[in-house]
């Protein structure tokens, strides 16, 4: 097990859509399933791999932090679609329209008309205020903390809808548009108590319908009514629950799943050896994996003990050995590469040794001008301080566990010593947020541009005192000059100063290292081109197309047709 | 009588201690499910997330004294709550329901299946002591009980599923093409799909009750009574099952009786490899996830079918043999 769900959780981004104009021609052939038909342009059955390791609890409140996943992008939409792996690409979804007012404080969206709830009621303008004054009343709903920036959600008009926020937040159209769903007002205005709602039979205005769940199996079937046009092409979708990695990995290679979003070793032989004609995969960077040093340790305090740390470690060989090659290395700018290779400032980059390439011999030479001087035993020492570090880790991510036994050799090979301290998942993470370490080995989260990971990083109200926990800023960052560029990036809409913006953050982690990335998390994604077309690819990233990313699994069902 | 009333009372302290150390273990262990939550979803904001523990039963502000009462409540009426991290909001009652069947359908049956085949493979090599049969079967079953399971479960799916695909090698019944409806067809399909897990159960489980049977056979063969039934002229098979098996059969019947308690554990490594959604896998699950309700309601099944099938065993072994009634 070496991704556990929990380690295969990020958050989403979204795409365009491209309606594409294929028609199903009918010649479905599913390998299994004897759904009927529903729609008469939907044909044949796709079936998931998708290791989650439980039985399903055949609940689909949108709003619950374990169940959201299986029901937001196939039957809850959102008001517009972010692709975060195509330059964060914005396609109407339920809004055909946006603008920003009252210098950036208020967003306003025009209301698609037209769509309908899969049980024939009218989606309206009603629905959308109705589904976000629902989270402020109850803030356990608020996955997101779409409450934490805003004042106010009115409607405007008969199809227009106004969100009032407290302060320019221009980033967080991300949050309101792409990750939240919109849930019909005639149902659950009737519900008691949303929070513990298990909405087993969700109605929702997306291309999908539950049709069947038992603890083995989620299926899914073609909404006939759905608001665009031909679509989806699928008829039925099979989501089953595997318990572990292996039995998926299992049903992937034997082509009875045609959709994977598995963590398979050595995926060559294992997968892709069984029919390389059809069987493909594409691992696409979403956000870094990093070495975290603790900032209020009085030796990590010194910046270039960091630098030595950044220089010392090989990242493409910890991405190669720790990872079966399958993870990249990262880079010093935090910036997700080619992912976001738009933004990634490589002049700057250049000016800091390549973002801090390999070179020992120059991470050596760092800590000699410092002032440190190697021990009989190997390892730089000044003051009597030995640059002996522990490193806290993951134990449950075994991939983790020895990526950072290559980060120890590859130190100790420049006079760091490092000593693994492998923990388990939940005394693991709240050593993490409560700042109780010298170093961590743990990610971010990403978002559609490369601001929102370095938000998380660097943020200083992301932070806490070491003892208190910490949202995302676990090193313990803070700088009013980096919280004034963040701040300015939310107050423009213009792509251009956004650029500059991240340019100047950029420059903050390569100057001043407060964390060091080492290898880029990827979407694991495996497709099966024998009888269905329509998958993401390099070049058509028009989803993520990890099964577990919301709402982009739902994208990807619909641009998915049978040959 | 004072024999059953002496096991009843030590029964009951057995009950209070075990129920009680359900209780505070899970506390004593590092961690919170507020803080799997939160790890899990960060965005969370903590005061929601401690209105929502509260409002769904997580204990998360209660003292511990009246957190104890609440759970003496629960426990008489068997409400253990809802599952707090591997399935939020979902009852674990009903969770438990849902994998019981399947754990003692499969490790049930095949515990019986090994208790029986594995008493008879005994009897008959120490009857037949020296034949091919003794020479065979007894050291093949007690080698193949020393594979772990998990190692047998791969085994058997490299073999049997992979390359020969005579067998599915995971889930309880075809999920993408069946249902859980009562006909013949899906009987057919969960028996299908339930022959590698139950047979890796079996070779690995089986070898033990060879043995012990097969050594209590030879030790009561040698026995003045049992010379006494052959010296009557009396049937050998006669001999073999009334005199020989039935005074050998007492130790592997009080085994047996003991590891009934542990069939509702299930085979945690068996229905992981197998993908089996049994009791074992929810374990596992509980676990990873300190979903303390759902673990707490597990292992007060488990204590509670050990401790019960143990009071069964020395019953049973009270009736059926009298010399274990009186004290020396």
């Amino acid at each position: 097990m070496t991704t556990t769900r929990w380690a295969r959780r990020l958050t989403v981004f979204g795409s365009a859509i491209a309606a594409t104009a294929m028609l199903a021609t009918g010649i479905a052939t599913a390998t299994a399933g004897a759904a009927t038909r529903t729609a008469d342009t939907a044909t044949g059955t796709l079936n998931i791999a998708d290791e989650w390791g439980f039985s399903w609890p055949c609940q689909f409140n949108p709003f619950n932090a374990n169940d959201f996943y299986f029901s937001f992008g196939p039957v809850y939409e959102e008001l517009a679609y972010v692709d975060s792996i195509n330059r964060g690409a914005v396609t109407p979804w339920l809004a055909t329209a946006w603008t920003w007012s009252n210098g950036n404080k208020t967003l306003t969206f025009t209301i698609r008309k037209g769509v309908t709830w899969s049980d024939g009621q009218p989606f309206s303008a009603a629905d959308v205020v109705f589904t976000f004054n629902l989270l402020k009343k109850n803030p356990a709903l608020d996955l997101n903390a779409d409450w934490s920036v805003l004042n106010s959600v009115v409607a405007k008009g008969a199809d227009q809808v106004a969100f009032n926020f407290k302060a320019p937040s221009v980033s967080y159209f991300y949050y309101i548009a792409d990750q939240t769903p919109i849930v019909p007002e005639h149902i659950w205005s009737t519900v008691k108590n949303p929070a513990t709602f298990q909405d087993p039979h969700p109605i929702g205005t997306g291309g999908y319908v539950l049709s069947a769940c038992s603890g083995a199996n989620q299926r899914f079937t073609a909404n006939p009514h759905y608001w665009q046009p031909g679509l989806p092409k699928i008829e039925t979708v099979n989501f089953p629950s595997y318990l572990s990695n292996n039995a998926a990995n299992q049903d992937l290679t034997s082509g009875v799943d045609q959709w994977g979003s598995q963590f398979i070793p050595n995926i060559n032989k294992v997968y892709i050896s069984k029919d390389p004609k059809y069987y493909h995969y594409w691992f696409a960077p979403v956000y870094s994996v990093a070495l975290w040093p603790n900032l209020k340790n009085p030796i990590l305090s010194d910046l270039a003990v960091r630098q030595a740390m950044a220089y010392g470690i090989n990242r493409p060989l910890v991405g190669k050995i720790g990872e079966y090659g399958e993870e990249p290395g990262a880079n010093q700018t935090d910036v997700v590469t080619p992912t976001f290779s738009s933004w990634y400032d490589s002049s700057l980059a250049a000016k800091y040794g390549n973002a801090y390439a390999y070179n020992p011999s120059k991470a050596i030479s760092i800590l000699e001008a410092d002032g440190y001087k190697k021990g009989s035993n190997g390892i730089f020492a000044k003051n009597g301080k030995q640059l002996s570090f522990t490193i806290i880790n993951n134990a449950g991510f075994s991939d983790w566990v020895s990526a950072v036994n290559v980060i120890q050799s590859e130190l100790k090979a420049v006079g760091i010593q490092v000593t693994p301290d492998n923990l388990s998942g939940s005394t693991y993470s709240t050593d993490v947020s409560d700042g109780k370490f010298q170093l961590a080995y743990q990610w971010d989260t990403g978002g559609p541009t490369p601001y929102y990971e370095l938000r998380q990083l660097l943020y200083s109200a992301n932070t806490a005192p070491v003892g208190s926990p910490a949202s995302s800023n676990y090193e313990r960052y803070s700088s009013k000059s980096t919280d004034a560029l963040l701040g300015d990036y939310v107050a423009t809409t213009s792509s251009a100063v956004q650029h500059q913006l991240v340019d100047k953050l950029e420059q903050v982690m390569l100057s001043q290292v407060p964390v060091i990335p080492v290898t880029e998390q990827v979407d694991w994604y495996q497709y099966d081109t024998q009888h269905i077309a329509g998958w993401v690819t390099a070049s058509n990233p028009y989803a993520q197309p990890g099964q577990y990313v919301t709402p982009d699994w739902g994208v990807v069902l619909l641009h998915l047709y049978y040959k | 009588m004072r024999f059953v009333v002496r096991r009843l009372g030590f029964f009951a302290v057995t009950v209070w201690a075990a129920i009680s150390l359900n209780f505070m273990i899970p506390r004593l262990m590092p961690g919170n499910p507020a803080q799997v939550l939160v790890a899990e979803h960060p965005h969370l904001n903590p005061q929601a997330l401690h209105s929502l523990l509260a409002l769904l039963g997580g204990t998360t502000h209660q003292s511990l004294p009246s957190q104890y009462a609440t759970y003496w409540e629960h426990v008489a009426t068997f409400n253990f709550g809802i599952s707090l991290t591997t399935s939020f909001g979902k009852s674990v009652d009903a969770m438990v329901y849902q994998a019981l069947p399947w754990t003692l359908g499969l490790v049930g049956i095949t515990t019986l299946l090994a208790f029986i085949l594995g008493t008879f493979i005994g009897l008959i090599s120490a009857w037949r002591r020296g034949t091919w049969l003794d020479s065979a079967l007894p050291p093949i079953f007690v080698v193949t009980s020393a594979f772990p399971y998990f190692w047998m479960a791969l085994l058997s799916i490299y073999i049997f599923s992979v390359t020969l695909g005579w067998f599915p090698s995971e889930h309880p019944y075809n999920i993408f093409t069946d249902s859980p409806n009562l006909n013949w067809h899906y009987v057919g399909d969960v028996l299908d799909h339930a022959v590698l897990p139950a047979f890796t159960i079996l070779i690995t489980a089986i070898g033990g009750w060879i043995l012990t049977m097969r050594n209590n056979v030879i030790t009561v063969l040698s026995d003045d009574y049992v010379r006494m039934a052959r010296a009557k002229g009396l049937k050998p098979w006669r001999i073999m099952w009334h005199y020989a098996g039935k005074n050998a059969i007492l130790p592997n019947l009080t085994g047996f009786a003991m590891s009934l308690g542990f069939i509702v554990s299930g085979a945690i490594l068996v229905e992981y490899v197998f993908d089996y959604p049994g009791v074992g896998s929810l374990l596992l699950q509980s676990v990873n996830d300190l979903d303390y309700p759902l673990m707490q309601a597990l292992f007060l099944l488990i204590t509670m079918a050990v401790l019960l099938s143990v009071l069964a065993a020395d019953v049973l072994t009270a009736v059926l043999d009298p010399r274990t009634r009186e004290q020396s």
